[in-house]
Parts: structure tokens; sequence; C-alpha cells
């Protein structure tokens, strides 16, 4: 919202330097985005709070003014009319929105210039100069706030007013001379047969005033601000009008505003009223609010040691009606405008402001110590952010929001949340899982040479029923930078099984379980489910060339895991107590085997361990073998048993004769052969 | 065998010569006084010499090897200290050294940790909330009224899941921190601090200062009297911490519906120049919010505040767009 300082000056004194009102008027809540030269007057641009619709005008703003500099200030004067029998012929459709509608019909207008000091008054607020009747109406408005619209009284078929709803299609040309599609949330002011205006928002071409209009009627109304607003919105036009409708008029202006503005055109353009009418359809409440505080209240409140005089001053130059009572008690009548103040705290916000915030002292808070206990899950997700870090994985943040499109490019069935009302369809769902957002990290930085990546997130997946904690991992490329080539290799199913089960046993969960698993998006014969506790939590794998190729990734070996926290998370940790590290020296024995492509690690694990008696300490694997030096459906695995006991030295001889019969059973039940 | 002393101490007086790195007396020393070297084999001869030249040659071999290890001795000092004296190294030591793998917190989890470090340290408690929330702890409970603009489908994701509380309603996702706030209220009574991070949504179309989705960090604290002059402290001592000693601060006058008086927090860096950035917003509590958690009227004041934490990475690192967030370019997230 704009105001002139000229303007200002018509109701106040002043001789400040405009930077340094411009600068108490943010200090006071009004804040100055702007200030530039029009002319030879300065116009602020402001940002009004929504809770102050009082302050969207020059009147309001000279009373702001007066308050935060403690001056007086001076309000123009508005006539007192005798009433006119005559009626206009106005209706308000029951229900419709509008509270409160002054009709006035003014006959033998002569339409033509404005006068000089109207013109130059809402010309520095950015307005055009129509004709006299239309810039007075502006001018009333950017004066009072109160929108008002003048109709050509003769273009109105059968001289009726009616204002309602819109008809479903029903069209209206705007002053604009925009078509506009109408429909019944929308609030108009219709004559005997068609809408003259969007109510509110924007009158009609067809009834607007021209040079030719002999004879006006003018319309002062109250609408319902929630039905302006929508009603803007849905036709994506706002006006001088709208804006101020829809934070809400002062009731009372309807009246005062309507009456301004007949005066001046009286004055200016002549004419005589012949009809009027105000209809109130319905009240808007008129009690003023009392409010009744201490000095000790506001001062304990602020931690500030204002007077009693301090704040009557304030209240008093905001229009509040104010007396005092002992040394202590202020009480306070708001003015009707001023809807935002209710209670104590309001008023006290009042003096705050006007005061300056700057001028309040600064305290530390006293803080107890709390009784809440600290988040036991997310210092568990911190844990294991931190251990996913040591590991070499940089963190990253993907949106929340995924588009359809995108969850249907990996052949997945889930049950997904939506959004009723997203922006684009890049927004439409909420993500099921995290892969989406992964791979377009991952296609994002392939594609710009970035290679090489080891990423992980620890955010939110959304089902149906519930939002769940989620680690996702995803890595690509090779897996450490070393120049002197060391451990040059590309990144495969190990690393980032590896890198999962780390963190997890980092966070006290050690019995995380990979099973054979058939995900549609990771590569066949190359993915697990991990299950914990018998349930499955995730999944882990090589991304499917199908998939890659789908989001344009051309790099083969992209690895990707997923695991739902939230069981992890809950768990309470056993308490862990120290082992004693064993002085008897253990030993370890290894074990080379030819076994078919199909047995498993764990396996060997699970028998090793059940002949290993107490004295198997730990099964190691050391290596895998696929050449051709074996049979094709067999693999080559290396493996180490270390033995050892916590009560005496071993003995290589009751080593031997566990270890071989290790060995000698691995060999018959897994139809093995020694290598 | 027969020695050829003259030769040998001839060989050995080239070789010796050539020398020119410790490595290569290294070998010279392997050469001549290892376990498989001349001089050995020497005295593995002397059982197969004749009687007459056996003193001869035993002599000779001593003398050899004797003077080979002073030789050796003197030489290893000679190239030590010449080492020593050496202004380049024998490696290049400017090869970059091979860094074990350690990667990076993302930057806004960062920032989030800094924050809610600071306050930590003055005494708050990490909370945390659902995204997906009610109307009622979204709005009515912070006393924004059911026809306020920020309820329309144009300021709030709505999803497709009927609110438990509310069977006309639908969920949310939340468009800032502070239904925590009510949840946390509800859980405990005074006196509490605690402190909020979390993820926001707001159908904002995206560019380089907005986006649908973003972080907050939201403080609350509540006990008998609290002032707000302790707002204005507290927030100070953490500006302070988070940007330096040295930036100038301005609480503005603002509105927020859940709060009561409401300010912005702006911040300054250079002293003179009236650049004010706009870092926070708070306030006193609003009776209604203590009314909504059906806390006794009058019997506490609270105060909260609630910031940006992109807008703060943003301010603090000089990143120009919020996007840069979640693109999650490598060389981004390896910069921090």
């Amino acid at each position: 919202m704009k105001i002139s300082l000229n303007w200002l000056k018509d109701y106040i004194k002043l001789d400040i330097k405009k930077d340094e009102l411009s600068c108490k008027l943010t200090m006071a809540g009004l804040e100055v985005e702007a200030v530039t030269s029009v002319g030879a007057d300065t116009v602020f641009e402001l940002e009004i709070t929504p809770n102050r619709p009082d302050c969207l005008n020059m009147l309001g703003m000279s009373r702001e003014v007066s308050a935060i500099l403690n001056k007086p200030r001076k309000t123009p004067t508005i006539s007192s009319r005798k009433k006119i029998k005559d009626k206009c012929d106005i209706t308000i459709d029951k229900d419709c929105g509008c509270a409160r509608y002054i009709g006035t019909l003014i006959e033998n207008v002569k339409v033509g210039k404005t006068p000089d000091w109207i013109k130059k008054r809402i010309e520095a607020l950015g307005l055009r100069s129509i004709n006299n009747v239309v810039d007075i109406t502006n001018f009333t408005l950017m004066e009072m706030g109160q929108p008002l619209h003048a109709f050509d009284y003769d273009k109105l078929i059968g001289g009726k007013i009616i204002v309602r709803r819109a008809k479903k299609g029903e069209k209206i040309v705007t002053i604009d001379e925009e078509e506009r599609e109408l429909d019944p949330s929308i609030l108009v002011i219709a004559d005997d047969k068609r809408p003259v205006a969007i109510a509110g928002v924007m009158g009609g071409k067809e009834t607007e005033v021209t040079s030719r209009t002999k004879n006006i009627l003018l319309e002062s109304a109250y609408f319902d601000p929630i039905l302006i607003r929508r009603a803007s919105r849905k036709l994506g036009l706002t006006s001088d009008s709208s804006y101020r409708f829809e934070r809400g008029v002062f009731f009372d202006a309807v009246e005062t505003g309507s009456t301004r503005a007949i005066d001046l055109i009286l004055e200016s353009l002549g004419g005589v009223i012949t009809k009027t009418t105000d209809l109130i359809a319905y009240k808007l409440s008129k009690k003023p609010n009392n409010v009744t505080l201490s000095l000790e209240a506001i001062n304990s409140f602020l931690g500030s040691a204002l007077t009693l005089k301090n704040c009557t001053s304030v209240l008093n130059n905001l229009g509040f009606i104010v007396s005092t009572s002992g040394r202590d008690k202020i009480k306070t009548t708001a003015p009707l405008f001023r809807e935002d103040i209710k209670q104590v705290v309001d008023v006290i916000e009042e003096i705050a402001r006007i005061v300056g915030f700057g001028n309040i002292p600064s305290s530390l808070p006293f803080i107890k110590a709390s009784n809440i206990l600290p988040d036991e899950s997310r210092i568990k997700r911190e844990r294991l952010r931190d251990v996913l870090i040591s590991s070499g994985l940089n963190e990253i943040v993907t949106y929340s929001l995924i588009s359809k499109k995108n969850l249907e490019q990996f052949n997945q069935s889930v049950d997904f949340l939506s959004i009723i009302n997203p922006l684009t369809q890049d927004q439409e769902v909420m993500r099921p899982t995290m892969l989406p957002s992964m791979l377009s990290v991952a296609s994002g930085n392939i594609n710009k040479k970035q290679k090489d990546i080891k990423l992980f997130e620890i955010g939110k997946t959304y089902g149906k029923d519930k939002e769940k904690e989620v680690l996702s991992i995803i890595m690509s490329g090779q897996v450490l930078e070393d120049w002197r080539q060391l451990s040059k290799k590309d990144c495969d199913y190990y690393d980032i099984k590896g890198c999962l089960e780390q963190a997890i046993k980092r966070v006290g969960v050690r019995e995380l379980k990979f099973c054979n698993s058939q995900h549609q998006f990771l590569e066949a014969g190359v993915q697990a489910s991990v299950m914990f506790k018998d349930k499955a939590i995730g999944c882990v794998g090589q991304v499917s060339d199908e998939v890659l190729k789908r989001w344009g990734i051309k790099q083969g070996n992209v690895f990707f895991a997923e695991v739902i926290l939230d069981k992890i998370l809950e768990i309470q940790n056993k308490k862990k107590s120290y082992k004693t590290i064993t002085e008897y020296p253990s030993i370890v024995y290894d074990i080379s085997l030819a076994v078919d492509k199909k047995i498993r690690f764990s396996q060997i694990k699970e028998i090793a361990f059940e002949l290993g008696t107490d004295i198997l300490f730990d099964v190691q694997f050391k290596e895998e073998y696929l050449g051709d030096k074996i049979a094709n459906n067999m693999r080559g695995v290396i493996f180490s048993l270390t033995y050892q006991s916590p009560t005496k030295t071993l003995t290589e001889q009751e080593v031997s004769l566990v270890h071989n019969k290790i060995n000698q059973e691995l060999i018959n039940r897994l139809s093995a052969i020694k290598r | 065998m027969n020695w050829n002393f003259d030769e040998i101490i001839q060989q050995i007086g080239q070789e010796q010569q050539l020398i020119a790195s410790l490595s290569e007396l290294e070998s010279f020393r392997i050469k001549y006084l290892g376990k498989k070297g001349l001089i050995v084999d020497i005295y593995a001869s002397l059982s197969s010499a004749s009687n007459e030249d056996k003193p001869v040659i035993g002599k000779n071999v001593n003398i050899l090897k004797n003077k080979l290890a002073g030789f050796i001795d003197g030489k290893k000092k000679e190239l030590v200290d010449q080492k020593k004296k050496d202004s380049v190294s024998e490696i290049d030591i400017t090869i970059p050294g091979v860094a074990p793998s350690v990667g990076h917190k993302h930057l806004l989890t960062q920032t989030i940790d800094e924050i809610c470090e600071l306050f930590k340290n003055l005494g708050f408690v990490i909370q945390e909330g659902p995204e997906i929330e009610t109307e009622f702890n979204n709005f009515d409970a912070l006393n924004i009224p059911s026809n306020h603009p920020s309820r329309d489908g144009f300021d709030t994701f709505y999803v497709d899941k009927k609110d438990p509380d509310n069977k006309k309603g639908n969920l949310l996702l939340r468009s800032q921190t502070s239904p925590v706030q009510i949840r946390v209220m509800q859980k405990y009574k005074p006196p509490l601090a605690v402190i909020v991070p979390g993820k926001v949504y707001r159908p904002d179309a995206l560019d380089a200062s907005h986006s649908f989705m973003f972080h907050q960090i939201e403080g609350l604290l509540v006990d008998k009297n609290v002032k707000f002059s302790d707002l204005k402290g507290l927030l100070e001592a953490f500006c302070k911490r988070l940007f330096g000693k040295n930036i100038k601060m301005r609480f503005r006058p603002h509105f927020f519906p859940f709060t009561e008086p409401s300010a912005e927090v702006d911040i300054s860096w250079e002293s003179g120049k009236k650049d004010w950035l706009e870092i926070m917003g708070c306030g006193m509590v609003h009776p209604n919010v203590f009314k909504a958690v059906g806390y006794k009227e009058g019997q506490y004041t609270g105060l909260a505040f609630g910031l940006g934490v992109e807008r703060i990475a943003m301010l603090k690192y000089g990143i120009k767009d919020i996007r840069t967030f979640v693109e999650n370019d490598n060389r981004f997230l390896k910069q921090f």
C-alpha cells in the first residue's frame, strides 16, 4: 500500500526527514518497503500486516504517524445531510454476503476534468486520472479506505440494483475490457438483466461513468471479506477495492465514505441528490472492546519501566478512550475500527510498538532444568548419520513430494498418499519410497560428470497409514579415491551392504538378515531383502538396467539400499556390558572349499558354529573365487576360523579335533570339494 | 682359492666412488658384508686354503672387512648429513596424501545442528513432530481463524486422508513447525524449553528464493513470568553466537496469529550501512494458544520464535539459489 508524504501533511504538521519517518514507520510495525519521489511528493510503499485493515488509507496512517511522533492531527469535516425520502430500487439477496449497501442517485452531474488537488493526490499513489467521478471515488478510497463505485444510472436496466450471487455461466466485461465468466461463488451487483459489477472487485464496462453520463448511482457497501478474497483469487483479479474488502473495511465507513465522496462530487460536479437508500442486511458487531489493565502488568510482561503517562499518551493518540484510576489502573476502550484489540496483550502490544521495541530492555531468561526426556530415536538417527559420514558417504536432502510419473518409472505398485492440491505434477505424491529421489540425484550428478558417488539420506517416506523414518543409500562408480591405485575398483553389492550393516550395527542392532528377494527395480540375482526380526524392513541391491535407462543413467553399476528405521529406532538397546578380553592365545585355521554356487556363506557359518563347541570364537569370510580354475557351477570360498577359550590355552590337538570335524562335515553336508 | 686382494680393493674403490644414495650404500653393504657377501665367501674359503695362505688371507680379509665397515659407517653419516641438508626431499612430498574416505554432512543438517546446539547449551531440549498434521494443530490451536487465507489450498498442501479429529477436514502437510508447540504443551506442563527442527511445506512456485519444501527451527519457552525482554535477550545472545559478536540487530513489530506482541528480527553485518536482513519471526505466546492446550488463563507466559534454515544458510554461506540444497551436486556436498 502506498501513502503520500504531501497528503499526510494535509493532516499533520511534519518536519521530519523522509528516511527518518520511513524508519519510524517500519519500527512501529508499518514496514516501509520502498521510498520513491513522485514529482514534488514522496511516496512510501508499505507492507501492512493483515490484522491492520484500518491502516490501509491515508487517515488511518495519519493516526499512526500522530501516535508515533506524538503530534496532533486534523481530519476532514464530513457534512451531515438531511435524509432524502425517495428510495433507489435496491435489493440484497438473502445471505448472499453483502452486509450493507448505500446507494445514492445524483442527477445532472457534469462529468469532466478533475480538480488539480485531487488529481495530484491520486496520481502520486500511482492511480491514473479518468474523470472527476471516478477520481473522486478513488480519492475517497485512498483517504478513508472505503471502496466506492459509481454507475451510469441511465445504463442500469430497469434502474435497479440487485446484490446477488452470479448465475452459472453468466459473463461480464469488466472495465479493463476483459470478459470474465462468473459462477455462484462470486457476488455480483446486477441490474434487472445482467451483472454490472463484480462486487468489491471491479465494475462493468457497460455501466461505467463516461463523459456523456448525466446521472450517477454511487455505491458504498460492505461485502464479506472471504467471499471477495475467493472471487479475486478465482478470477485472478485484484484491485485496490478487493485488497481492502478482503482485509475487512470498517462497517461505519460505508456511510462516512459515501458522504465524503458525495461532498466532493457536489462540490466539483454540481448535481442534486434525488434518491438514497441505506440497506443493512446484517449488522457487524458494534460493541466497543473494553480492556482494563494495570501498569504493573504491562511492565512485568514487557520487562520494562514505563510510566502511566507513557502508556496513556500512546493509547490516546491511537484513538483509544483512556481513563486511569489510582496509580496503576488503566481502563481503555478501543476505537471501533480496531477490531484486533480484544484483550490485555493486544493493548500491551500497541504500547510496546509505539514506545518502540528498541526502547524495551533485554534480559536473559531464567531457563529451568526440564523434565522432557531427550528423543532417543533422534539420538540414534544422529548416530547413524555420523557413522555413515565416517564411512565416506555424503549426506543429501531431497524433496518428499514426487510426481506420479516418477513412481511408475520403476514398476512398483505401492500404496501412496496423494496431495489434493499440488501446484505442479512434480508434487502430486508423498513418496512411498526414496528410490525416485535417490535416482534423480544420482542421474543429476552422473550427467554432470560426477561419476563416483556415495550418497545417503535419512528422511521420511509416507504410506497410507503413517510417515516412516527411512535410511537410503545410493552408490555408483569407484569406491575410493587413491592416486596410487592401490584400491581402485568399482563399487559392488558388498560395498553398499557393508555401509548399511556397519551403520545399523553401530546403533546397537546386530540382528539384520539378508534374504533372497525379487524386487522389480533391482537386478535379478544381485539383490536382497533386509530382514529385522523376521520382518522385511528394506532392500539392497543393484538397480536394474531398465530402471537406469528410464532415469537416463548410462553408468551401469548403481547400487541402492533402503531401510525403514522405525523398528530399529524403537527397540530398547540391551545394556552393553564389557566382555573380558581373553589373555589366552587364539588359533586361526583357514578352510578352502569349492562349493556349489547356490550354497550361501550363512549356511557354512551355521554348520561351523553348530559343531564348533565352545571354542569356536569367530568365522571370517576371506576370499571368493569365480575363475576358470573351478567347475562352472562351483565357486571357491576361503574363510578362517578363530578358536579361543576364555579359560585356558588351547592345545593344537583339541583345536584340530574340532576343526577337522567342521571341515569334514562341511564337505559332507554341502557336497563341497576341498581345494 | 686365490684371492687377489689388490684387485678387490681396486674394484671396491671404484664402486665406492659411485655411491650417491643410502639405498646404493645398502646394496654395496649387502654385496660385501651381507650374509652372502664377499667377506663371508672369503672366510668360508679359509677352510680349504693351504696352511701357508691361511694367515695371509686371514690378515687381508680382516683388514678389508674393517675398511669396508669403516667406509660404510662414514659414508652413511655423510649421506644422512647430506640428506638432512638437501632442500628437496627424496619423495615428492607435494603429491596429495591419500585421505581416508570421510563423507560430508549436508549443509542444511550442519546448520540445523549448529542452531540446535546453541539452544541446547542454553537449556532447550530438541523435540520433533510429524509432517502430516491436523488442522487443529497447524491452525486452530495456533489462533489461526477458520477463514484465514493461509488455510486455503493456495497456501497449504492437503493430503487425501481424513483428519481423525475432524471428519470433514483432510490432513495437511504442516506449513510451519509451530504445531509441535501444541503437541509439546499438550504432553508436558511448564516449565518447558524446546527447540524443534523439521521440514515444512507450502505450495510456493519454485524459484531462486522459494521452495515448496523447506526446513524450519522453532523455539518455545514457557514458564511463569517469561517476559518480552527475555525474548529480546535470548535472541540477541543467539544471533551473536550464530552470526558473530559485531552484528547489529533490531526487533521490528510484526503480526503472527500465535504470538502477541510479535516481531521480526533483522540483522545487519556492516556497521553504519543500513542493510537489514530479516532472519526470523518471534513473539510472546498468544493467550489463545495457551487456552487451546488447556493451560489455565494467566498462569504462564511464554516466548516463541521460528526461523527458516535455508534462509540462514544462504545468508551465512552466500548461496544465491535455494534449489542448490536439493540439487545435491557432489561438488556442493563436498564443499561443506
